[in-house]
């Protein structure tokens, strides 16, 4: 049986690993709330970005960009993985680095070559410890994802599959659903499907089919276009990491903070038992002193 | 003044009002956009961009991007937009700074290759700005 003071002890060590995990709650609990604006300041533009790259295809008879072809023969594929920088957010980094692995086992049979691009530092070390030979670049996603960050990983990843060095680029991240839920997703990057062109799409409305000049030419503003998807894409799905892993610290701290409390209640139950039988034995101590002397 | 310009990031709307007119950098060179403007699709390049209102200039650094003019709207997409007001001049020369030395360090391997198109699209944006701080 533990003593008074072992008890007191623990009691306050769980207060204090309660005040932290409450206080990791809220940090997160705003850091999410601005990681969802950042998620909103970004839809306008992505939303444009499409429907003018269809106006742009619609116009056209064929489109070709080097981007959209579709390989064969798909020897080589690389991966570009996100997960956060720092843990205590739940299964969210593990639920990553599982359907990467996933991924991995299934496909790995019919290729030569598999390349990693790491965002976040979770899953860096994971395959720096893991597969330290097919790790090309990895780098932690800091705190408030940059879209030159983005373009960089997306046009690097884009040049290597002009160069034919790479016939897929995937990218594995989690897609923040709501606050409570987080999804892993896998989704290929290149080649991007190509959008529909004047042949298969009808013109939406009036404004859309009004005659456009495109400068210098369609080709030339496709070529703009493509990568800025590609771009776009991968900015996205470092947003939604950004808010994905706030939401889950939060939630995963909340849990805690919850089970500490539970953890002090149980103890304290303890410490009042503990301190009831102290008195109790002293109380009969002294009536059988007393009952002696009579 | 009824040009309705609205510049459009993927960090948000750098700026969006009524202009008397709007110079953009295209690929192919500057082009000023007046109301009644055709409608026109062109891709611009990292460059100035200057908006003209009845109280004067304002400059506006843009990086890669493209601008759809529709009669009275335009509507430029780019990677980045600072305008003039918001450019701190020596956190500017600073940060392009502290790229060029990273990148001279980074050397040629291909463990780097996305850390050096940021960290080259960062030095070019510095670029941009520092020149409409000259205007």
């Amino acid at each position: 049986m533990p003593s008074l003071k072992d008890i007191k002890r623990r009691i306050t060590s769980v207060e204090s690993t309660q005040k932290i995990t409450s206080a990791m709650k809220m940090v997160a609990a705003a850091k999410l709330r601005r990681a969802q604006e950042t998620i909103e300041n970004a839809r306008p533009y992505a939303e444009r970005m499409r429907s003018t790259l269809e106006q742009v295809a619609g116009s056209m008879a064929t489109v070709e960009h080097p981007l959209f072809e579709v390989r064969d023969d798909v020897r080589s594929i690389e991966l570009i993985i996100i997960t956060s920088d720092r843990g205590l957010a739940g299964a969210f980094n593990n639920a990553v680095i599982k359907l990467a692995e996933q991924l991995l086992a299934e496909r790995e049979g019919s290729l030569d070559k598999v390349s990693l691009t790491l965002l976040g530092k979770k899953v860096a070390d994971f395959y720096k410890r893991h597969r330290p030979g097919d790790v090309r670049e990895a780098a932690p996603v800091g705190n408030n994802p940059t879209y030159a960050e983005a373009a960089g990983v997306a046009r690097a990843a884009a040049k290597r599959f002009e160069e034919g060095e790479v016939d897929e680029v995937i990218l594995v991240y989690s897609e923040f659903v709501t606050t409570m839920t987080q999804t892993p997703r896998v989704v290929q990057l290149l080649p991007v499907s190509p959008p529909k062109t004047a042949e298969d799409a009808a013109p939406a409305s009036e404004e859309d089919a009004a005659p456009y000049d495109i400068e210098p030419s369609p080709e030339s503003l496709l070529s703009v276009l493509v990568p800025k998807a590609v771009e776009t894409e991968v900015f996205r799905a470092l947003l939604e990491n950004a808010a994905g892993e706030h939401a889950a610290r939060m939630t995963a701290m909340e849990s805690a903070t919850k089970n500490t409390e539970e953890l002090i209640d149980k103890l304290t139950l303890q410490f009042n038992r503990a301190r009831q039988a102290a008195i109790t034995s002293e109380l009969v101590e002294i009536v059988t002193g007393a009952q002696a002397l009579d | 003044m009824a040009l309705d310009l609205v510049i459009v990031t993927p960090e948000g709307e750098a700026f969006s009002g009524l202009v008397k007119q709007v110079v953009l950098p295209g690929s192919e060179g500057q082009f000023g956009v007046l109301e009644q403007h055709e409608r026109v699709l062109a891709p611009l390049q990292h460059g100035v961009v200057e908006i003209k209102t009845d109280g004067g200039s304002q400059w506006a650094a843009v990086s890669n991007g493209f601008a759809d003019v529709a009669g009275e709207r335009v509507v430029v997409l780019a990677d980045a937009c600072t305008l003039a007001a918001d450019i701190d001049q020596s956190g500017v020369e600073e940060a392009k700074s502290e790229a060029e030395s990273e990148l001279a360090s980074l050397g040629d391997g291909e463990e780097h290759d996305a850390r050096r198109e940021t960290l080259t699209e960062i030095v070019r944006q510095s670029e941009v700005q520092l020149e409409v701080l000259s205007k």
